[in-house]
């Protein structure tokens, strides 16, 4: 039905969209979403052919060029075949003019119905989109957003378009009318072809049956929608899920780092990915098929920071790991949930090769690791669950901090001492010479566990195992941790494998959860999916004893 | 829409006039029969004359019985008496006001609505030639005083070319009727009217003009573009009919100034209107004839404003709704 290929759209000298190529079949309701400035509403309008800037490239619609349609041609289409729901801002609808009048404007211009058959059959669109009939010659401004939106929503219907574009159709609107406005668009947009452009992640979920996620004027990702909302693999995509507020979430809100800046060269996201590299800054990746989606990104989306497949540990007879397989996303947090003697430490031990692992194999970035040696834990580090115990009594803070930076002998002693600072200062304590100078007996359980964090982060690892980091920590400093954690993986991109009995404590911090039983993953999944409808009765039963627990909620 | 506060500010603002009307001749020193009736008048006045004038005003009573017997004589149409044209006040107004009410009306229609075209026509292409040279000429026009056009305008079509009169508004003792009577008016009215169409026309239209290039931004275009609707129908029906609003309050507040507006083309032309009317008082220091000029003026504002208030809503909606 539409076909976009090499869309390009500037106005004046500046690009707002880049190379789009988007294709939306007859019938189907394709979501845009995006931060503003994405390019989304600009996507619109060209398609309308209402731009002010200057596009190049190809915009099919049922085979036909509509760049290439002359004033009147495109005049003809519009509304007829392709209409618009704008975003009820102020004055999309003209405020001298009634509501009815402004309906049936187009039927009666276009010249489908003389005046009295265009007034009824306004009538009859304004009261299937839910407007009483009271309203019917009110002006705009005598209704609310909700009854504007209703209106547009009927003016867009006006001329029967085989093609609509709502942009941003929730936007104006409370929850209550939101909800009713939604099920109104998938009532009236049934055999219709749909494109959403929002912001707004839940009016994507709801009427859309795909998705294609927009990024400094360019597609990053395209897929059906249970795919992308539930596996994003775009790192843009997956921080645009994790700072949209959903009830379904139980992370934290987490934001993107930096700033949307136009006129990168390399990828539009560059400057904010945390997992980019050089050819990042230098290419424009291709959107291209990655399984069942189109993904663009060098990367090929979100990498497997670090991978276990087939991991095993005895002792004696007793399995601690049985075939363990994992993947931890870069950027990401896999939650480890699981009693106490379910294996999650041997698990996490035999990871960083503190103990010998009976079969398996650890893969960093898709490569295998074949031995362990500086450079493996340059990349990965570990906290452990008793900070007391992790940090050597005899080494002052500045001491234990710069150890890993002396054993990997890097730089000089002064550039060391500057980046044991720097990253006391990221773990918000103090880089005063007092403190420096403490031995561990004389710090607080927090400043501990800060200390160790410190320690694991000065070498600037992309993978962060911990174990149990919180669990000796009260509530109120544990929270404290887990909000630094947060900010550092939204800063630079740490992934972390996070182990925990606690679900509730993984359900804040983690993307995905794996549920450990007898040295077994006996559930993985995303993490608000195997909090809504747990799977296992073991993962049931994690879960009832963690509502049970907390009466609070 | 229009509440009886609105109502109760006319009636205020209308007793305001007419007691500074009754007070200021009264104010003025010396003889108030003369500030009344003027220096002229006293020459002819016999004690007789005076005696009842006297009575008349009440001026030997208390200041209340005189502001009863002052609004009684208003009551009554009694506007006093010209002894200048020697008749009564209103009649004198009377058989001036339909000259001035055809050329400043019919000036003021005129000017508007080509304006108002004109200024959508401009708003529309803006930066375009038409555009340019309209606002060029325009303003130039706009630039001049009306009865230095009157003048161009008389030296080339009456004294050079002599296809228009001179002057007056009507061929005197010419005994005409029917059409031939509405043409020789039209002929009289022409250069007049053209001298004062073309000195206002660049008000409005620039007004329209640069609302129209406010309102060509508003979403609302937007919309109307994406239906596929008609430029002119976008034109007139969506930007138009928003930019003609200023145009209108504007319009309503120059048909207060109706009465006196055309004093300069009027004597140009020695048009028979009420500026003319004005202008024969002062030279003649007809002071009965100025105050009920000074009262008619003031009246028609306070008329033309109210009829602004109540029409306004009609044109635009959203004014009845905010206060």
């Amino acid at each position: 039905m539409l076909r976009i290929e090499g869309l390009n759209v500037s106005y004046d000298s500046e690009r707002i969209l880049n190379g789009i190529d988007l294709e939306v079949k007859a019938g189907e309701t394709l979501a845009i979403i995006g931060e503003s400035g994405a390019g989304k509403t600009t996507l619109g309008l060209s398609i309308m052919g209402l731009l002010n800037g200057n596009a190049r490239g190809r915009i099919a619609f049922d085979g036909v060029d509509l760049l290439s349609l002359s004033k009147d041609e495109m005049r003809e289409l519009r509304w007829n075949r392709i209409a618009m729901v704008f975003q009820n801002d102020e004055d999309v609808l003209n405020p001298v003019h009634t509501v009815l009048g402004q309906v049936l404007e187009p039927m009666v211009e276009h010249r489908l119905k003389n005046k009295e058959e265009a007034e009824q059959r306004a009538s009859q669109l304004l009261s299937e989109a839910g407007l009483s009939s009271d309203k019917f010659y009110a002006y705009p401004y005598q209704l609310s957003g909700g009854e504007q939106q209703r209106a547009l929503v009927a003016m867009a219907w006006a001329n029967e378009p085989e093609l609509i574009i709502l942009d941003e159709p929730l936007s104006s609107l409370d929850a209550v009318s939101r909800l009713e406005m939604m099920e109104l668009l998938k009532r009236m947009g049934r055999g219709r072809t749909i494109l959403v452009v929002t912001h707004d992640i839940t009016a994507a979920a709801n009427l859309a049956t795909s998705i294609a996620t927009m990024y400094g004027g360019r597609i990053v990702e395209r897929g059906a929608t249970p795919a992308v909302l539930y596996n994003p693999r775009h790192p843009y995509t997956r921080a645009l899920l994790r700072s949209y507020p959903g009830m379904a979430t139980g992370k934290d809100l987490q934001g993107i780092k930096g700033r949307m800046t136009r006129g990168v060269s390399g990828c539009p996201f560059h400057p904010r990915c945390t997992q980019a590299i050089e050819i990042c800054r230098r290419e424009v990746p291709l959107l291209v098929k990655y399984r069942e989606r189109l993904i663009a990104c060098h990367r090929g989306g979100i990498i497997p920071a670090l991978s276990v497949k087939g991991m095993s540990k005895s002792f004696g007879s007793v399995k601690a790991v049985d075939n363990v397989s994992l993947v931890i996303d870069g950027g990401g947090t896999l939650a480890l949930v699981g009693q106490s003697g379910s294996g999650k430490t041997t698990l996490a031990k035999a990871i960083t090769g503190i103990i010998k692992a009976d079969a398996g194999d650890v893969y960093l970035e898709g490569e295998k690791v074949s031995r362990r040696g500086k450079d493996f834990y340059r990349r990965v580090q570990m906290i452990f669950q008793k900070p007391g115990e992790a940090l050597s009594h005899r080494l002052s803070v500045l001491e234990a901090v710069k150890e890993p930076l002396d054993i990997q002998g890097i730089e000089t002693e002064a550039k060391r001492i500057n980046r044991v600072k720097k990253v006391l200062e990221e773990v918000e304590l103090s880089t005063s010479a007092d403190f420096l100078e403490e031995y561990p007996h004389h710090l607080s359980g927090g400043e501990l566990q800060r200390v160790t964090i410190a320690r694991a982060l000065v070498l600037d690892p992309q993978v962060l195992i911990a174990d149990e980091p919180t669990s000796f920590l009260d509530s109120s400093v544990q929270a404290k941790i887990l909000k630094l954690l947060l900010n550092l993986q939204e800063q630079r991109g740490l992934s972390m494998l996070f182990i925990t009995h606690d679900i509730a404590v993984a359900r804040k911090i983690s993307d995905r959860m794996a549920v450990m039983l007898g040295g077994k993953i006996i559930e993985e999944g995303q993490s608000s999916g195997i909090l809504a409808s747990p799977a296992h009765p073991y993962t049931q039963s994690l879960l009832k004893a963690a509502q049970g627990n907390s009466q609070l909620g | 829409m229009i509440n009886k506060r609105n109502m109760a500010t006319y009636g205020i603002a209308l007793v305001f006039i007419l007691a500074l009307n009754f007070l200021l001749p009264r104010m003025m020193p010396g003889d108030p029969l003369m500030a009344i009736y003027g220096e002229d008048a006293l020459i002819q006045m016999t004690p007789e004359l005076k005696a009842h004038l006297v009575e008349r005003f009440a001026l030997d009573e208390p200041i209340w019985s005189q502001l009863g017997a002052y609004f009684w004589g208003l009551l009554r149409g009694d506007l006093g008496h010209s002894y200048y044209y020697n008749a009564p006040v209103s009649e004198v107004i009377l058989g001036r006001l339909p000259w001035t009410c055809l050329l400043v009306g019919s000036s003021l229609v005129l000017s508007t609505v080509l304006g108002v075209v004109l200024g959508i026509e401009s708003g529309w292409r803006r930066g375009r030639k038409l555009d340019k040279s309209l606002l060029t000429g325009l303003m130039a026009l706009g630039g001049f005083p009306d009865f230095f056009l009157g003048i161009v305008l008389l030296l080339v079509f009456g004294v050079t070319l002599g296809l228009l009169p001179l002057a007056g508004a009507l061929t005197p003792y010419a005994e005409l009727s029917g059409l031939a009577l509405s043409l020789d008016i039209l002929k009289h009215l022409l250069l007049p009217l053209a001298s004062l169409t073309l000195c206002h026309i660049g008000g409005s239209y620039l007004l329209t003009r640069n609302t129209m290039i406010t309102v060509m931004q508003e979403p609302y275009i937007l919309t109307a573009r994406a239906k596929g609707l008609s430029d002119s129908q976008i034109r007139y029906h969506h930007a138009g009919r928003n930019s003609m609003l200023p145009v209108f309050t504007r319009t309503g507040m120059w048909l207060g100034r109706l009465v006196t507006g055309a004093l300069f083309v009027e004597m140009v032309f020695a048009y028979p209107g009420l500026g003319y009317l004005t202008y024969e008082a002062l030279l003649a220091r007809d002071y009965p004839v100025l105050q009920g000029v000074l009262l008619m003026v003031a009246v028609f504002v306070l008329v033309a404003n109210l009829l602004v208030d109540l029409t306004y809503p009609k044109l635009d909606p959203r004014a009845s709704y905010a206060h």
